[in-house]
């Protein structure tokens, strides 16, 4: 995104963060921790920023093509943070991808959320996107790339929910 | 595939509690065994109200977060009679929001957010009119804490946590003068930590984390500090040992806690002495009734030890008229006196005549202290200890 300021990134091949599951905590413990030193309350936003980060992680780790490399990259925009994951994808992988975002521009997304999460059996595969997006008022692009690679891009602006 | 056993769960019986914390981000449901077998035990227990506290957990996922609140749901459904109050935290930004849709989902379901209520009497002291008394008062101690924090342990380059920090002017005049590597302040109060900020951007410092959290439920991990302060705090909270533990718990292996406390009864003044006696026994009496010990001073010792500590060191020093300008330790004293005697007294529902007794004292107080061969002193207990390696 235009104007923003990369503070870290986490690169490594998609088979090794995907080979395990606390790769995920690890990593939006550490980033949140790392990027959020210098914000209003430094504990509460990274508490909410390894919230959100790690639903996001959650979500790339069970849903990523086969091989090749993966990043997960923290910007800043003003009082907003960029979370960027970088990954490979399949055409499994996209169309998953694609009715994410399709998902996300439906109105009364907060109702669709609500539902997802309270809902009996198996758990909406996009549950976590749709917290994200609801919970942690994120403005989340979806965006597939050349080389079957994808972008999610999720702006958190938390400064202010962290006060 | 590990799993992550980074959370604690305990019940108790007596106040029909569960409570989770720590971190809870499982893969499967199957990781959820345990925890929801536990939780259906103590769910079989209770009748009335259960209580589901969730105030220290500190990372959930929706894997979690299901698990639980299906659990909830199927009690829900078979015992409608039976109350559920999940208590959660404004320190962990998250757990409120993410649990007040189950309330409204479920009717037997409520969701009550952890603040003052749970501190009787902490108001007093939280709101910004305290905030003349704290600045007063850090300036006529520091002038004896500048020399007894090294001989307490506090070296150049340490981490340091100043846990109820208030308005955090200790923590800058440590950052100033005894050079920490880095403090991180936390107090339960915003408008001391917006005043503390506010003065920190002010002077242009930066090495000050100010974070807003309850002291004796820190978010903080285990074995981070060096060096972990605590002063005047102990005295206000009705259940110390509390904090201490969590003070214990945040200070590194071979560090130190260095906490301090008064004994109000125990201010003094001359001429005027029998007055301003009379009055501080009642300042004791007072705070008692509010569920605060300002008699806890020289209790620290005990207190240190029964939290764990070794090598204890117990200091005492006198704040007095001779500190500096007189005319700082008698706005001290006035502005104890509009609190004391002021809403304090008035919400015990004291008699006029009581209040006007006790005012008297404080200015007994200020007149020794103002007097030019008059004595007015405040007495402080500074104690720290070391945490076993």
């Amino acid at each position: 995104m235009s104007g923003t300021k990369p503070l870290v990134e986490i690169s490594m091949g998609i088979e090794a963060f995907a080979s395990e599951w606390l790769h995920c905590d690890r990593i939006s413990s550490y980033l949140a921790r790392m990027v959020s030193h210098n914000r209003t309350d430094s504990l509460l936003y990274a508490n909410l920023l390894s919230s959100a980060l790690n639903e996001l992680l959650e979500t790339a780790f069970a849903h990523h093509g086969p091989e090749g490399n993966f990043s997960c990259r923290v910007s800043r925009l003003g009082d907003s943070d960029v979370i960027e994951l970088d990954l490979p994808c399949d055409d499994m992988t996209l169309a998953f991808y694609r009715d994410a975002a399709q998902r996300l521009t439906q109105p009364d997304l907060a109702g669709i959320y609500h539902s997802a999460l309270f809902s009996p059996g198996k758990p909406d595969p996009h549950l976590g996107l749709l917290e994200v997006a609801v919970d942690y008022r994120a403005r989340i692009a979806i965006v597939a790339e050349k080389g079957n690679r994808l972008k999610l891009a999720a702006e958190l602006t938390l400064e202010g929910a962290a006060a | 595939m590990s799993i992550d056993r980074s959370y604690q769960a305990s019940f108790n019986e007596n106040n029909q509690e569960f409570v989770i914390a720590g971190k809870l981000r499982p893969q499967s449901e199957d990781e959820m065994r345990p925890l929801a077998e536990a939780l259906t035990n103590s769910l079989a227990q209770v009748r009335g109200t259960f209580y589901l506290n969730v105030k220290r957990l500190a990372r959930l996922n929706n894997v979690a977060f299901r698990a639980i609140t299906n659990l909830v749901s199927q009690v829900c459904d078979t015992r409608p009679e039976l109350r559920i109050e999940v208590v959660t935290s404004s320190v962990m930004g998250w757990s409120t929001r993410k649990f007040l849709p189950l309330a409204e989902r479920l009717p037997n379901v409520t969701v009550n957010e952890y603040d003052n209520d749970f501190y009787p009497g902490q108001s007093f002291l939280e709101e910004g009119g305290f905030i003349p008394i704290l600045r007063n008062q850090t300036k006529l101690t520091w002038r004896h804490e500048r020399h007894l924090l090294p001989r307490h342990g506090l070296k150049p380059g340490m981490t340091v946590a100043d846990i109820c920090c208030g308005i955090g002017d200790f923590a800058v005049l440590v950052q100033k003068e005894l050079k920490p590597s880095h403090i991180l302040a936390l107090d339960h109060s915003r408008t001391s930590l917006d005043y503390a900020r506010k003065v920190a951007a002010e002077f242009g410092i930066a090495d000050i984390e100010y974070v807003y959290g309850d002291a004796s439920e820190m978010v903080i991990e285990d074995n981070q500090f060096d060096f972990v302060t605590c002063r005047h705090s102990l005295q206000i909270f009705d259940r110390p040992e509390l904090i201490l533990k969590e003070l214990y718990r945040i200070c590194k292996p071979g560090g130190r806690v260095y906490i301090t406390n008064e004994k109000n009864s125990h201010c003094l003044g001359e001429p005027r002495g029998e007055s301003i006696q009379w009055t501080y026994t009642e300042v004791a009496k007072l705070f008692a009734d509010f569920k605060m010990d300002v008699e806890l001073g020289p209790k620290s010792r005990r207190y240190l030890a029964d939290a764990g500590f070794e090598d204890i060191l117990v200091d005492s020093f006198m704040v007095t008229n001779g500190d500096g300008d007189p005319q700082d330790f008698a706005n001290m004293i006035q502005a104890w006196e509009n609190v004391f005697a002021g809403e304090m007294a008035r919400d015990r529902g004291d008699s006029p005549e009581f209040i006007a007794r006790f005012r008297q004292g404080f200015q007994d107080q200020i007149y020794a202290a103002l007097h030019p061969k008059g004595y007015a002193g405040w007495p402080i207990w500074a104690a720290s200890a070391r945490k076993p390696t």
